[in-house]
């Protein structure tokens, strides 16, 4: 009897184990395997190149240029979909009165919106010649440049098409992590005149901050996989690789060039330099987060 | 406890083996529709009973057709076929990201070692298919199994059109279906408003100089040439000037585009973007739609696209033909796709030819224009009476594209493993070149020997 009730809990947890496995674990042992191999997905041969594949990825300029535009997304998401979520929800829990409904729906809305429809419409309210902001801007002088063909910029506005979709889902969160600050906390501190900033900076990010670690992980692991969308849609990575990131690129190698082994490579290599910033994370980050219970 | 322990045990097996069983069924097909008709076409028990009662043959056609761009005539040409055949049921599955998409769940599904009958293939992909994918002429099957129509294609077929599904080395890998070419969309309220004639420029000094004024007078662009990601209208652009895309020396194909011709060619292509700023270099959707609006003169870029320039634009809108290098002969290459025959059983192949020769027939060909605005493959629809000739009066535009066919040459697909990897340093070099960070003569040299590496 003892014996039984220690083995059940296990048996309960085999079924989603094994879809683990199935969808996530083995994959990625394929995916390790097929690193280092030369193969287009028909070919019944597959040929052993070793670290083929890897030498290739590091001594290709491209790459370069890809890992600095997925820090530059990196960089872009945290502030449109992280740090901006996390003032506005302050001001909507702690300082503004009335209408605090209206603003909520309205932030959040556009994350029921499929991102392909946003990246669509969006091409066309921005198209730089014949858009309504181009006309708007032509209107007042301003001629709006070609971002879609422009380094950089093309970034730029690819980032802010996806917070078209990841906006307000962060901010519903946060705003979750930001109203649970103590209400007293923040009266004793207005009491004494403490200016916003302050409350902000000294009672409300620190107070809330499990949440806030937990949107900062989810803006960058799943921003960049969001952005792939508007990248597919708009621009397929060009002009040259300028709007192009690591997991992109893992794709234009599978799919658009039919180089498993590449594309094998540029995941692993992706994997770990995400694994790597998940350690920087813990090691400098977790510690200073505050845990209610 | 041991028997309710072997309960769970079974219990969890049956779950894995479904999860399993799913991913095997799902991972081939990208949508719900075509993994329907997946499981109806290839599982043998449902599909035993039908072929018992009708005796009919059910093959596959895989097309890329979706609502929007001809797939209800696929549908309704299927169902037409259908219902005329006694021997033949056709099955149409769409595929959705065009002629990649297809492509992709071709690869997938002959990694599970089944097939469709016929299918849809992009130019782009004439030799990764035939070197990849096993497929079968359609002579053979015509001298197999209807020795009657054995000039089928030579009757009705011009040469430098069948030639289009030929592969480098030699075989007829399919037949030309949908066939579109390039041609020179107009706004002639804008040509006009910079007094210039509203018939269009013939050659591609004209262009120049027409898109120069325009920008002048009008403050408008002159012109955009089409830039999605294949580089189809810049071969068109090159080759008409002389350049060949791919040459063959000593057996061997090289790329030769970054010859003098081909250099000159987007030499002007890039001056009119940089130095005179009379052309745009933008996406494709982004581009036309700049056109319909009125904000550029000029749209260079399929017939394909006749129904919508025609629809959208609300001002005076023609189309002529491709412009010609002064003095030279136009080389434009075919776009859309031709018709393979993937049965892998001499039965399924009896069938796949039985339903081709029904949408060849002129009046599925003229169905097929009209529902997608391609050009007709074959001769002999243009003029007929059940063909296009109502249609055609109608709809002047397309003649821009009927009266040059004759210059219609390959849409340039470079061979072996490499050819994919070729089209994409195409690309990279034109974004190098329009947006300026390399003169055309260097990318073009730099890309033709980086090509020529790879090849």
């Amino acid at each position: 009897m003892d014996k039984k009730r220690k083995i059940i809990p296990y048996l309960y947890l085999l079924p989603s184990l094994a879809a683990f496995i199935v969808f996530m674990f083995w994959p990625l042992i394929r995916t390790i395997y097929l690193s280092f191999f030369d193969w287009n997905m028909i070919k019944p041969v597959k040929e052993f190149v070793f670290l083929d594949n890897y030498i290739r990825i590091f001594t290709d300029p491209i790459t370069f240029k890809v890992i600095g535009n997925t820090f530059l997304y990196i960089g872009l998401l945290l502030i449109v979909n992280c740090a901006a979520p996390y003032v506005l929800s302050f001001i909507l829990s702690h300082v503004i009165k009335k209408g605090k409904v209206f603003y909520k729906s309205t932030f959040f809305l556009p994350s029921v919106i499929s991102l392909v429809v946003g990246s669509i419409l969006y091409t066309w309210i921005l198209n730089p010649i014949s858009g309504p902001v181009a006309i708007l801007a032509k209107g007042i002088g301003i001629t709006i440049p070609i971002w879609s063909k422009s380094q950089g910029l093309v970034i730029v506005v690819l980032s802010i098409i996806t917070s078209w979709k990841v906006f307000g889902y962060n901010f519903i969160v946060v705003l979750g992590g930001v109203s649970g600050v103590s209400q007293e906390a923040i009266e004793a501190a207005r009491l004494e005149n403490v200016p916003l900033r302050k409350i902000f900076f000294d009672i409300v990010l620190p107070m809330s901050s499990a949440t806030g670690v937990y949107v900062f992980i989810i803006t960058i692991v799943q921003g960049l996989q969001y952005v792939f969308t508007p990248i597919k849609v708009i621009t397929q990575g060009g002009p040259n690789y300028a709007s192009s990131n690591l997991i992109y690129q893992s794709y234009h190698e599978a799919f658009t060039l039919y180089r498993t082994g590449g594309a094998s490579a540029f995941s692993i290599i992706t994997m770990i330099l995400f694994i790597a910033l998940l350690l920087l994370e813990f090691r400098f980050v977790e510690k200073g987060v505050h845990y209610e219970s | 406890m041991r028997k309710s322990l072997r309960k769970l045990i079974v219990a969890f097996m049956t779950v894995s083996l479904f999860l399993v069983g799913c991913s095997n069924n799902v991972e081939p097909n990208n949508s719900a529709v075509s993994s329907l008709s997946n499981t109806s076409g290839q599982s043998s028990s449902p599909q035993q009973p039908v072929q018992a009662q009708a005796q009919k043959t059910v093959i596959e056609y895989w097309h890329v057709n979706a609502e929007t761009q001809g797939g209800l005539t696929v549908e309704e040409l299927v169902s037409t076929f259908n219902a005329q055949s006694d021997t033949v049921e056709v099955v149409a599955k769409y595929n959705p990201d065009m002629y990649k998409g297809l492509m992709q769940n071709l690869q997938a599904e002959a990694a599970a070692g089944r097939s469709p009958a016929v299918v849809q293939i992009g130019w782009a992909f004439l030799d990764y298919f035939s070197n990849n994918f096993s497929y079968v002429e359609p002579q053979t099957v015509i001298d197999t199994h209807f020795p009657e129509n054995k000039t089928f294609i030579s009757d009705n077929f011009l040469p430098n059109i069948a030639a289009l599904a030929e592969n480098s080395s030699g075989s007829q890998v399919g037949l030309p279906y949908s066939l579109s070419n390039p041609v020179l969309y107009i706004n002639k309220d804008l040509l006009r408003q910079a007094g210039l004639s509203d018939e269009g420029p013939k050659t591609w000094q004209e262009v120049q100089t027409f898109a120069k004024t325009i920008k002048e007078k009008t403050g408008k662009y002159g012109l955009y040439i089409q830039e999605p990601a294949d580089s189809w209208a810049q071969q068109a652009l090159i080759e008409s000037n002389g350049a060949k895309m791919v040459t063959v020396q000593d057996g061997k194909i090289q790329a030769s585009f970054a010859s003098n011709e081909g250099i000159e060619a987007y030499e002007t292509y890039a001056d009119m973007v940089l130095k005179d700023g009379s052309a745009l270099h933008l996406n494709w959707d982004e581009g036309v739609q700049s056109f319909v609006d009125g904000n550029v003169a000029m749209l260079y870029t399929t017939i394909a696209r006749r129904a919508m320039v025609q629809k959208s634009a609300n001002f005076d809108v023609g189309a002529v033909n491709s412009p010609a290098w002064e003095g030279k002969e136009r080389a434009l290459p075919s776009g859309g796709c031709f018709l393979a025959i993937t049965a892998m059983t001499e039965e399924d192949q009896k069938a796949a030819w039985e339903f081709e020769q029904f949408l060849y027939s002129v009046e599925s060909v003229a169905a097929w224009t009209i529902g997608t605005g391609y050009v007709p493959p074959r001769t002999g629809v243009s003029e007929a009476e059940n063909g296009l000739k109502s249609f055609l009066e109608e709809n002047k535009m397309m003649e821009a594209a009927t009266t040059q066919m004759q210059y219609m040459v390959p849409w340039t697909s470079f061979p072996g493993d490499a050819g994919l990897l070729a089209e994409q340093m195409l690309l990279d070099m034109r974004d190098e070149i329009l947006g300026g960070s390399k003169s055309a003569r260097d990318a073009m040299i730099e890309t033709q020997n980086k090509i020529n590496e790879l090849l």
